[in-house]
């Protein structure tokens, strides 16, 4: 589904990624650790085209297309979706009418009908439910006021409402408590299937309780130093990153 | 002089009516005031050109009767306009209990007594058209709310202007001591219309006033008006102004805390289509202590559309521990798009805390391009999001069937705004 090949990528003239390699097929949850700096955001918004942040060598091909060709709306609309660790506040436009208008242009592009008011709003009464979020939250502006655990839990509603066929959650679990975690975790396990993949950034071990990956990468660097399976996160969880340096130093 | 100014001083000699010796001051006001040009600094980016000749019918006698706009879950009591001449019977509303209402030609003394209570004692006396009104206004309504009265009807004056009419029409509202209402002012209609209305509220010690203005009329009309505010102690005004341009449009909105305590928050939203004009002039004065103010103006103008926004508070030296916000944000939809804006704080005391700023808005990228990463192409993200700098504002209006009725009205206006 995904394949990201010797990626390269500079935020404001500093080399960020640094030849990452990554596969992955489809119903595969891939699990992203590492230290602060290493590139883990980064690796979101390059794939979800944020503007500041240029590719300078490397290929990303996304069901079969070169997903490095096309634009940030394009690329939602093919099925990349991106939770963000800091989603912002949009005040004037509420929730309700933000969502109508993106779930209905990704239906488009599938070739689907524009939902009607009333199978809108029961699929997002839905979806509110599923990650515990009051109804009213529909008429709020986007954002507007929100904890920052509504907020994150705001991502995984869309995130549900929207189908997408790959998911990349960045640090979905920093600031949230035990329960809100769980919240979270349980709206995107409910989103599992063997045609949807995750790729779930993230800083710590603990989300991965309660979203078993099928691999764990190592980030560092800007660069995947060591992959393995969920026992990779334990070990991190033991020994934190300070491993890496040692493995820099060995690899040099 | 204006040959329309001169028009104006021979028509209000010949209407011979209680208002008579109001009429007649302003007459004589009136000759003393020069014709304003561009070095006139309260006239500055408004150019009066299109009114100095005109030439328009007067409102004939009986005008064919209109329904008010029909807003969806309001249920206000209407009083109906049309180029200035009532087709409600003023005299036989079924009013709230506590509410009394006149028309301001109506011959009784408890009417008119009620009337010159309000009369010109909020509004700028010296501003020109303040002044035509005076002289030509021959109708309009006289509202007054007893002590203690909480209406819960909103109370809605419509003002429909038709082409080729020039109509003036006044609204004075008396709020009594712990009272509490919804007034709107409505404003409405197509063509090369000319209307002058002034609206004066005086809200008595710990009344509630809401307060709605709203103008909207067809790209041709020249509208010229006021709503004047007179604040009692510890009273509240929650004001929402909302204008269209047009070939001429200006509002002023004056808000005088006449004693401590007060508190006065006004919204005010414009939406400029291309080469339309609109002009906001605000005076908030603060005579004595403990008071507190907020304004927001957020306008959105349309190629070779021009917004004037002159926002002043002034702080007199008694009136300490003021709290004082004034902002105004502008939108410009293309380089051709002009908005200039002046807030200025004219502050006499030293206890005070105020704010205040213009800015020409721009869209924030990050919000873009959240937008764009849930599907949402370029052009309609910044649809919504130039909409969304307006309805914020629209969403903060207090009365939720204004608000359902009027975001619609709004967005398809705004739709019409965009460049090809």
């Amino acid at each position: 589904m995904l394949k990201i090949e010797g990626l390269h990528a500079n935020v404001e003239g500093n080399e960020i990624l640094k030849g990452l390699d990554m596969t992955v097929n489809p119903g595969e949850v891939h699990a992203i650790m590492g230290p602060n700096g290493a590139g883990k955001s980064t690796l979101g918004y390059v794939l979800s085209a944020r503007e500041e942040y240029e590719v300078t060598a490397g290929k990303v091909s996304f069901k079969e297309q070169d997903l490095l060709e096309l634009e940030v709306d394009e690329r939602a609309r093919a099925g990349v979706f991106l939770a963000f660790q800091y989603p912002v506040e949009i005040p004037g436009v509420s929730n309700m009418e933000f969502l109508k208008e993106s779930v209905n242009a990704v239906r488009k592009e599938r070739g689907q009908e524009a939902l009607t008011a009333a199978e809108f709003l029961k699929r997002a009464k839905e979806a509110c439910k599923q990650v515990n979020l009051p109804l009213d939250f529909l008429k709020r502006g986007v954002n507007e006021g929100f904890s920052g655990g509504e907020k994150k839990r705001n991502e995984i509603m869309q995130m549900i409402m929207l189908e997408p066929t790959l998911c990349i959650l960045d640090e979905s679990d920093s600031g949230l408590d035990i329960d809100a975690l769980k919240v979270v975790a349980d709206g995107v396990n409910s989103q599992r299937s063997d045609d949807r993949s995750f790729i779930v950034i993230t800083h710590y071990q603990r989300l991965l309780d309660f979203i078993k990956p099928d691999f764990v990468h190592i980030l560092a660097d800007g660069k995947i130093v060591k992959s393995g399976g969920p026992e990779l996160a334990k070990e991190v969880e033991a020994s934190g990153y300070a491993w890496l340096e040692n493995h820099e130093e060995a690899s040099a | 002089m204006s040959q329309w100014l001169a028009s104006v001083i021979d028509r209000a000699n010949s209407v011979d009516d209680w208002l008579r010796p109001v009429r007649q001051e302003a007459v004589a006001q009136l000759k003393q005031t020069a014709w304003p040009t561009r070095r006139t600094e309260a006239w500055r980016y408004t150019s009066l050109h299109a009114l100095k000749d005109l030439t328009l019918a007067e409102p004939t006698a009986a005008p064919a009767s209109t329904e008010a706009p029909a807003i969806t879950d309001l249920n206000s009591l209407d009083i109906v306009f049309v180029d200035g001449v009532p087709t409600t019977d003023i005299g036989s509303l079924n009013t709230p209990e506590g509410v009394r209402i006149y028309a301001l030609d109506n011959a009784s003394e408890e009417a008119q007594t009620q009337a010159k209570k309000v009369m010109n004692q909020a509004k700028n006396a010296s501003h020109l058209f303040g002044l035509v009104n005076d002289a030509l206004a021959q109708q309009g309504v006289v509202i007054d709310v007893a002590d203690g009265a909480i209406v819960e009807q909103p109370i809605r004056v419509v003002n429909y202007v038709s082409a080729g009419v020039e109509s003036h029409n006044r609204v004075l509202v008396k709020l009594g001591a712990k009272a509490q209402a919804t007034i709107i002012e409505h404003g409405a209609g197509q063509g090369n219309s000319m209307n002058t209305a002034f609206a004066e509220y005086l809200v008595g010690d710990e009344a509630k006033l809401e307060h709605y203005r709203f103008a909207l009329h067809g790209a041709d009309a020249i509208h010229i008006g006021g709503s004047h505010f007179k604040l009692g102690e510890a009273s509240r005004l929650n004001s929402t102004i909302v204008g269209y341009g047009s070939q001429v449009s200006r509002i002023d909105t004056d808000i005088v805390h006449a004693a401590e305590h007060a508190d006065a928050k006004m919204n005010c939203i414009y939406l400029l289509a291309p080469s339309e004009h609109f002009d906001l002039h605000s005076l908030i004065e603060h005579a004595e202590p403990n008071g507190t103010t907020e304004q927001n103006a957020r306008g959105i103008v349309g190629d070779k559309g021009r917004a004037v926004f002159s926002g002043r508070i002034l702080i007199h030296r008694d009136a300490q521990k003021t709290l004082a916000e004034l902002h105004n944000r502008n939108l410009l939809l293309s380089r051709g798009a002009q908005v200039s804006t002046k807030p200025a704080l004219e502050i006499y005391a030293d206890d005070v805390q105020c704010a205040h700023g213009a800015t020409i808005a721009e869209i924030e990228e990050d919000d873009l391009y959240y937008l764009q990463t849930r599907g949402i192409s370029r052009e309609q993200a910044l649809v919504m999001l130039n909409f969304g700098f307006i309805q914020e504002l629209v969403k903060q209006m207090p009365n939720k069937a204004l608000s359902a009725w009027l975001e619609p009205l709004l967005r398809e206006r705004f739709k019409t705004m965009e460049p090809a």
